[in-house]
């Protein structure tokens, strides 16, 4: 019963959020230390915003109070830029977490990240911002984070290596690898790969990930190297796809099916 | 003979292997057929409370397909029959005169000549209800007929009772038992079994052997069958437990009913882990206050099959040879109140983990989308009609969701029955 897999099973819903929270500790505290009191002013106001929604949906629908909001504040915090007005982290988080869960019911029910929603609010209302790139001290503390989660199976490596080699094969070795790892990897894991927003299948998971890396390559073309906005539109668009991506696979499975008993 | 690895599917913990020796079992004071098994079909009695009955007697048939007769597993007296809802049998409950009796109680056997014969003889002798059929998991009618039959001799895991042990107690029954399937189906018998056991040698013209070797999903029939002989609209396979092949081929022989069922008395709360001679539908929980260990006040959920699959039961199921003594479910304690407040349990959280849950090649979460919402048209065209309850209770141990995927299976194949028919 103690293995990882059982466990997930075991704590639900709030086993996944507790797993994605543990995983987003040491990007969060490196994104701290660099971005010093302005960060952290960023973070507790997106975790005040964040409660506030959770509390008032937990009200309207009488239900507990759930906090899978908090991964999603802190996932945002990460990524939005230093200087960006509160308020407007405010409206765009509020949009984000209203409309790309809440709505729906909460974690698990609907089918885009809420961070990635919240971001791409964020670039569409207030183009000014743009969101802050991702350091190579964040993405180098990505990684246990990343290997926890899947390790757990809350993460899939079919989406990685999908998005890496259709980057790959559009883009070829032009960029600088180092580069393109940084610019990736904290958005890869927590918006991407997430699992409520990835496709659910495994034929699926590598035509999801296949379908980003796609995408970032296109939004990033001509910048002569790959944006954080990149990655947030290609994310929101290819978990919009997910759901037609694993349709896609179900009907593919009928078909071979049917063959199969002729 | 073919080989099949199965890499998906969960490894169940193999702690506290039992003793592969079969021990007696003191003559069973008390059994029982349960509703459970009956997947739907309606009793009609032939027996009420207060009378002696003895081994194989029959004590009741299908109310639509008379010709299904279900035999008493001990003789004694019928002490109980309880009802459920909507006056389903739920139990009918036999004590035992204390007397084992294995002598044959009916006439001298005489081999069937033809498949028409062996049919009969089933039927009437209560051990039709030994087959299962894919799909839908459920007695087949007596006059349908299968395509192949697959004979599971595989152990689900190591707690399991060991096949090739349990086949040399009865070895020619267990021979002649597979005989009579060649004459019963139109196609193969397929028998399967794990990688290094001896069952029977040489095999009967008509069996083919299949080996199956991997995770703890090798010891349900629904992984058998689809990797030999898939069954789906329009062919249907049986399947059949070895222990029921030992128990046709007695009939056969000796003319008397064998009700016998070796199991293993497992799990963390067994305080000797062993096999066990008992009959089919045991008491379980008068065995467990023998089994339990030395502390009579030490109370353990009592499981009817391995800790996976198996259900908490009163009585072995009629499916079953593991029971299971797992740790009680705690009463309302601390940390149990935190859990139940802390977790919450509503949505699926597609991890990769389940794709790798079932030992049959479907979909997970599309099915169990389709399931949870009972999209029967969905879940027909993701292949659960190759499924069963036990092949789906992985995914209910590993779904964020807490949902019974079994029960759901259930209605959405009962619906499909219901078109098909």
């Amino acid at each position: 019963m103690t293995r990882p897999h059982v466990l997930v099973g075991h704590w639900g819903v709030t086993g996944v959020t507790a797993a994605q929270g543990l995983a987003l500790l040491a990007p969060v505290g490196v994104a701290l230390l660099q971005g010093g009191a302005l960060k952290a002013m960023m973070l507790i106001a997106a975790v005040v915003v964040v409660l506030i929604w959770e509390l008032l949906f937990a009200l309207l629908r009488n239900r507990r109070v759930s906090f899978h909001g908090l991964t999603v504040a802190v996932i945002v915090a990460v990524l939005s830029p230093a200087l960006l007005p509160l308020w407007q982290l405010a409206i765009a988080l509020s949009l984000g977490l209203v409309l790309g869960e809440l709505v729906f019911g909460g974690r698990g029910f609907g089918f885009v990240a809420p961070a990635t929603v919240t971001l791409s609010v964020l670039v569409v209302s207030f183009p000014q911002a743009g969101l802050a790139p991702v350091s190579a001290q964040i993405a180098l503390a990505t990684v246990p984070g990343a290997l926890f989660l899947l390790y757990l199976g809350l993460m899939s490596w079919r989406v990685v290596v999908g998005v890496m080699l259709a980057l790959l094969a559009l883009q070829g070795l032009s960029l600088d690898p180092i580069a393109v790892a940084t610019a990736l990897s904290f958005g890869l894991v927590f918006l991407a790969c997430d699992p409520v927003a990835a496709a659910s299948t495994n034929p699926g998971r590598w035509l999801y990930g296949a379908l980003t890396g796609l995408l970032i390559a296109l939004f990033s073309a001509g910048n002569g190297a790959i944006t954080t906005e990149a990655l947030v539109f290609a994310a929101l668009l290819s978990s919009i796809f997910a759901p037609l991506i694993d349709h896609l696979v179900v009907l593919a499975d009928a078909a071979r099916r049917r063959r199969r008993f002729g | 003979m073919v080989r099949f690895r199965i890499s998906k599917g969960l490894k169940l913990p193999e702690k506290g292997i039992p003793r592969q020796r079969v021990d007696e079992h003191p003559a069973p004071r008390r059994a029982a057929l349960v509703g459970a098994d009956l997947f739907g079909m309606r009793a009609a009695l032939e027996v009420s409370v207060g009378d002696v009955v003895a081994a194989g007697d029959i004590v009741f048939r299908d109310r639509r397909n008379p010709e299904i007769t279900f035999a008493a597993p001990l003789s004694g007296q019928v002490s109980a029959i309880e009802f459920g809802p909507r006056r389903t049998l739920s139990a009918l409950i036999i004590d035992g005169d204390g007397v084992r009796r294995d002598d044959p109680v009916e006439s001298p056997a005489v081999a069937p000549s033809n498949r028409t014969d062996l049919r009969e003889r089933l039927l009437q002798r209560g051990l039709w209800n030994a087959f299962r059929t894919r799909p839908f998991g459920i007695i087949p009618a007596p006059a349908a007929r299968a395509d192949a039959i697959v004979v599971n001799a595989v152990p689900s895991s190591a707690l399991a009772p060991d096949p090739s042990v349990v086949i040399a107690v009865r070895p020619e029954a267990f021979r002649d038992g597979l005989a009579s399937l060649t004459q019963l189906a139109d196609g193969p018998v397929h028998l399967c079994r794990a990688p290094d056991a001896i069952l029977c040698n040489p095999l009967p013209e008509g069996v083919e052997e299949a080996v199956f070797s991997g995770t703890s999903a090798v010891g349900l029939a629904g992984t058998q069958i689809s990797r030999l002989c898939p069954a789906g609209p329009g062919r249907q396979v049986w399947s059949i437990g070895y222990q029921d092949v030992i128990a046709i081929g007695h009939l056969l022989r000796t003319g008397a009913y064998l009700a016998e069922r070796i199991m293993s008395v497992v799990g963390p709360r067994a305080a000797r882990p062993r096999l066990l001679r008992s009959v089919i539908g045991a008491d379980l929980h008068a065995i467990a206050s023998v089994e339990a260990g030395t502390d009579p006040t030490s109370s353990c959920t009592v499981i009817s099959g391995d800790s996976l699959t198996g259900c908490e039961a009163q009585f072995l199921g009629r499916y079953d040879d593991q029971m299971t003594l797992a740790d009680p479910v705690r009463p309302a304690d601390r940390t149990r109140k935190l859990h139940t407040r802390l977790v919450q349990r509503s949505a699926i959280t597609p991890t990769v983990q389940l794709e790798r849950a079932m030992g049959i090649d479907v979909l997970p979460v599309p099915l169990m989308r389709a399931l949870s919402v009972g999209d029967v048209d969905t879940a027909e065209r993701l292949g659960c009609l190759e499924l069963i309850e036990e092949d789906v209770a992985a995914l209910s141990r590993l779904c964020t969701s807490g949902a019974d995927y079994g029960r759901l299976l259930r209605e959405v194949l009962d619906q499909l029955a219901v078109d098909a028919a």
